[in-house]
Order: structure tokens, then sequence, then C-alpha cells
């Protein structure tokens, strides 16, 4: 549950896979920082794809991601969250199968995932399809998925949720029968939740050396969406957080490209508007140059800053411990809090073309990929500071130094 | 601020729609991996999968299907 892959992030990967040959391996390296010396929180996240033809119009891909999680998290949302922080490991696997069909103009793809974890198990199956329209300037390309998960959690019986229990690390989590959980009456209950999400994306050429994409997304999630082991202090108790069951959400994106012959480079700016019915509002700009420097070294710069506004029950950490709850709701999530972050990363791409012997005897097109992101985070306050005299500096654990986290990936595409 | 949206939207989707088309033989560098939408899915997929653990916001990175028709 900590680590939640995305199943539509994996479908995406398998629905964009290209019309050739195609293996590729990479891996993933995140680290946040912690205050208060307690380390930090790594994960490790290693993925592979092998995509074939099936003949000239079906194609089968398969993918395949892990995350393996070590560190220091919070185990109750509180404004001093330091000395409640707790040491963990978890590991999270994740396959998808997809199987393509195309066209001269148009492709179709079908895909099923499957992932599991101790305590949460991930089934979907979705499906996409894209058309390129006379003229083929324009695409217009539909995605659509359901998630039918499962979420482990402590057997609260008929607590009310300012009772409930949090899960923790040792309470049994049976998925015996693999792709279903298994109650454990007075221990652990699987609880149900539904994701329905649907894409339409619009890439249109401009010019002969511009181009730009429309997507719109849309998302509604119905069923247990907390995390089971986070607790929030209420008072002097720290129950269970207690969010909505039905959440519904929807983003808009705009994204230009423009080439720039004589520089041999690219320029890109995007841009996302973000809603959904918990309240969360927010939006990100990008911009970011593609620089060749010959033929086979492809270096990407891009500067990201995103911005969101808290959910309407998210509260300080103060404001629960003094005031009680936000209504029916409570919750130290961080993803729900305000916050702004920049990320500044550069890719660098080296190319191996095989022009008369294939690269490693195999591959037409080999690139290796080197990426490295830089990430600060701003925690802002949910409410003014005479409401918050002891400010929101404490309530999450991850640091308040100038770099909070940083990520690094190392990856291999070949082509054959 | 839904409707502020909606309308850019619209707006840049109609100078698309406008533009005199791009011929088969001037494709040379739409077709170039910088120009394509999400050329990597695989750096995609791990990025979103960092940002989702931070912020509450998801989705809008499309669909797939951006290509530019230079096949």
């Amino acid at each position: 549950m900590r680590l939640q892959l995305t199943p539509l992030v994996l479908a995406a990967l398998v629905a964009g896979a290209a019309a050739d040959d195609r293996a590729e391996v990479s891996t993933t390296v995140f680290a946040e920082k912690r205050d208060g010396g307690k380390g930090g929180l790594v994960v490790i996240h290693p993925q592979a794809l092998l995509g074939v033809d099936l003949g000239r119009f079906v194609s089968l891909d398969v993918a395949y991601a892990a995350d393996a999680v070590s560190g220091a998290t919070q185990a109750i949302f509180q404004a001093d969250a330091i000395s409640m922080a707790t040491t963990f490991d978890d590991v999270r696997q994740q396959g998808t199968v997809g199987l393509g069909f195309r066209g001269k103009r148009s492709r179709v793809t079908f895909s099923g995932t499957f992932g599991f974890e101790r305590d949460y198990l991930a089934r979907s199956v979705g499906g996409d399809a894209a058309i390129d329209l006379p003229g083929r300037n324009t695409t217009v390309a539909l995605a659509y998925q359901h998630g039918f998960d499962q979420v482990c959690d402590k057997d609260n019986g008929m607590l009310s949720p300012l009772e409930a229990k949090a899960l923790v690390g040792d309470d049994d989590c049976d998925h015996g029968k693999i792709f279903y959980g298994t109650n454990t009456p007075g221990t652990t209950v699987w609880r149900d939740l539904s994701i329905d999400t649907a894409q339409a994306t619009l890439t249109q050429n401009l010019s002969p050396t511009m181009n730009m994409q429309i997507a719109l997304y849309g998302q509604v999630l119905e069923g247990f969406q907390s995390n089971p082991y986070r607790r929030v202090r209420i008072g002097t108790n720290a129950p269970q957080e207690h969010i909505p069951d039905t959440r519904a959400r929807w983003s808009v994106s705009a994204h230009l490209k423009r080439f720039l012959p004589p520089l041999k480079a690219a320029a890109h700016i995007e841009a996302r508007f973000y809603d959904d019915t918990w309240g969360v509002l927010g939006g990100n700009v990008e911009l970011g140059w593609a620089q060749y420097f010959g033929k086979n070294l492809l270096v990407r710069f891009y500067g990201r800053i995103y911005q969101q506004q808290e959910a309407t029950f998210f509260k300080d950490a103060f404001f629960y411990e003094t005031e009680s709850t936000a209504g029916e709701y409570f919750t130290g999530d961080r993803e729900l809090s305000p916050v702004r972050d920049i990320t500044l990363g550069a890719k660098l791409t080296i190319i191996t073309v095989g022009e008369d012997r294939p690269v490693w005897g195999l591959f037409d097109k080999l690139q290796l990929n080197l990426r490295g992101d830089l990430m600060f985070l701003d925690v802002l306050p949910a409410s003014g500071a005479a409401d918050n005299p002891v400010g929101v500096e404490k309530q999450f654990i991850y640091g308040n130094s100038l770099i909070d986290s940083v990520g690094l990936t190392l990856g291999l595409l070949g082509n054959y | 601020m839904h409707v502020l949206a909606i309308v850019i939207v619209l707006a840049l989707a109609s100078v698309g729609c406008g533009r005199q088309a791009v011929r088969a033989s001037e494709k040379q560098f739409l077709a170039d991996q910088v120009m394509t939408f999400d050329d990597d899915p695989h750096d995609t997929a791990a990025t979103d999968h960092v940002r989702s653990n931070r912020e509450g916001a998801a989705g809008g990175r499309g669909a797939g299907g951006g290509g530019c028709g230079c096949n």
C-alpha cells in the first residue's frame, strides 16, 4: 500500500509500444532525505519490457516492474512527526501483458495487469485505440482502463472511525489465493477499490518543425483509499486516517514542441491543470530543451514547477491535535496537503545505430539512457500562522534542506 | 477556473486545425525522437511513479498515439 505502482502507468507503457521488436531494461533509484537523524527513504525501481511482432499486424508486449523500498516513514501525523518515525522494508511486483493490432493508420491494444505486495493486490484490464486522420497530421487516441484492487486493512469490526486502529506490519494479510485476498477475522479484512480511468488525446502537426498534443484525463475511484497504516493524532488518541470512499478527478494538459534545425535542437513547453472532488486543485508547467551533439549524443535539460492546494478535509497536524477533525474526515497524507515542488533534471542518451552490422550482433539501434533529477519540495501551511503556532516544518518527516530528493535512472533500450 | 482551462484547450486545438497540412516529404524533423510525445514510456512510467507518491494530481500524460503520421 505504501508503494502503489500505478497499473495505468505500466499499461500505458505497453500500449505505447513501438512497431519494432524491442527490449528495454531500466532501473531507477530514488532517495528522499529524512530529518532528525532518521536517514532516508530509498526506492529501487527496476523495469523490463519485451515487445515482439507476431506477423505484420499483431504485436505482443510483456512488461515487469518492481519496487524495493526501505527507510523511515511516518508512524503518526502529528506536529512533531520526527519522534514518531519508524523504519520498514517492502517489495512490490507487477506484470502486464499487452496484445496490439495495427493497420496502416490505426492501432488497438488490449492489456491486463496484475500486481501484488504484502498488503495490496492490483488487477486491471484496459484498452486503447489510436487513428491517424486523413492527411496524417492529426492523431486521435482514446484509452480506458478498469482496476479492481484490494487493500488489506485492520479488522476494526463496528468501531467508529475515531476508534479505528491502524494496520501494523505484523498483521497477517492473507492472499494465499494469489489473485484474491482472504479475510482473517478479528485481524485483517480486504477492502475493495475500483478505479475507472479514461483518457483522450489529440496530437497535431502544426508545421514541419512544430507539433502539439492536448490530453484529457478522467478517473473515478470508489472504495477504500486510506493508507491503512497511517494514524492521525487527534487530541490524545491516534486513530487510523479516515478519508472519503469516492473520488472523481480530471486533468487537461497541452504540450508544444518545436524543432530548431540550425541548432540540431528542440524546445518544448507543457502545461497541465488538475481538479478533483476532494478539493485538490493543482497545475504544473515544464520547459525543456533537447540538444544533439553529433549523431550519437543527445542531452535533454528540463525544469518543472508544480503546485497544489490541499483537500478540503486536510488540516495541519496542529489543528487535528488541538481542534479535532475537519468534519467527518482526517488525514496525514502529504499528497493531499498544500505543496509546491520544483524539479530540475537532465537526461543523457547515447545512440548507437547498427549500419553495416547489428549492434552487439542483435540490435538495429541501441540507446543508453542516464537521467538525473533534483527535487525541491516546499510544504505550505493549510491554515494561517495564527491558527498553527507550531508551524508545518515538523509535521512530515522529510527534510527541510534545500534538496529534498534525488532520482537517478539508468536504462538500455534496444530495437531489433 | 474550469471555464478558463477549457477555453485555453479549445483555443490551442483550433490553432492546430487551422494550419495548412504538413506533407509527408516535410516530416523529417517531426519524425525525430525528440519530437515524439512520450518517446520513452519506460522513463515516463518511472517519473510518474515517483511523482504519484508526492503529488495529489494525476494524469494528463495522454493516451499514447502521439505519432507524427510519418510511416
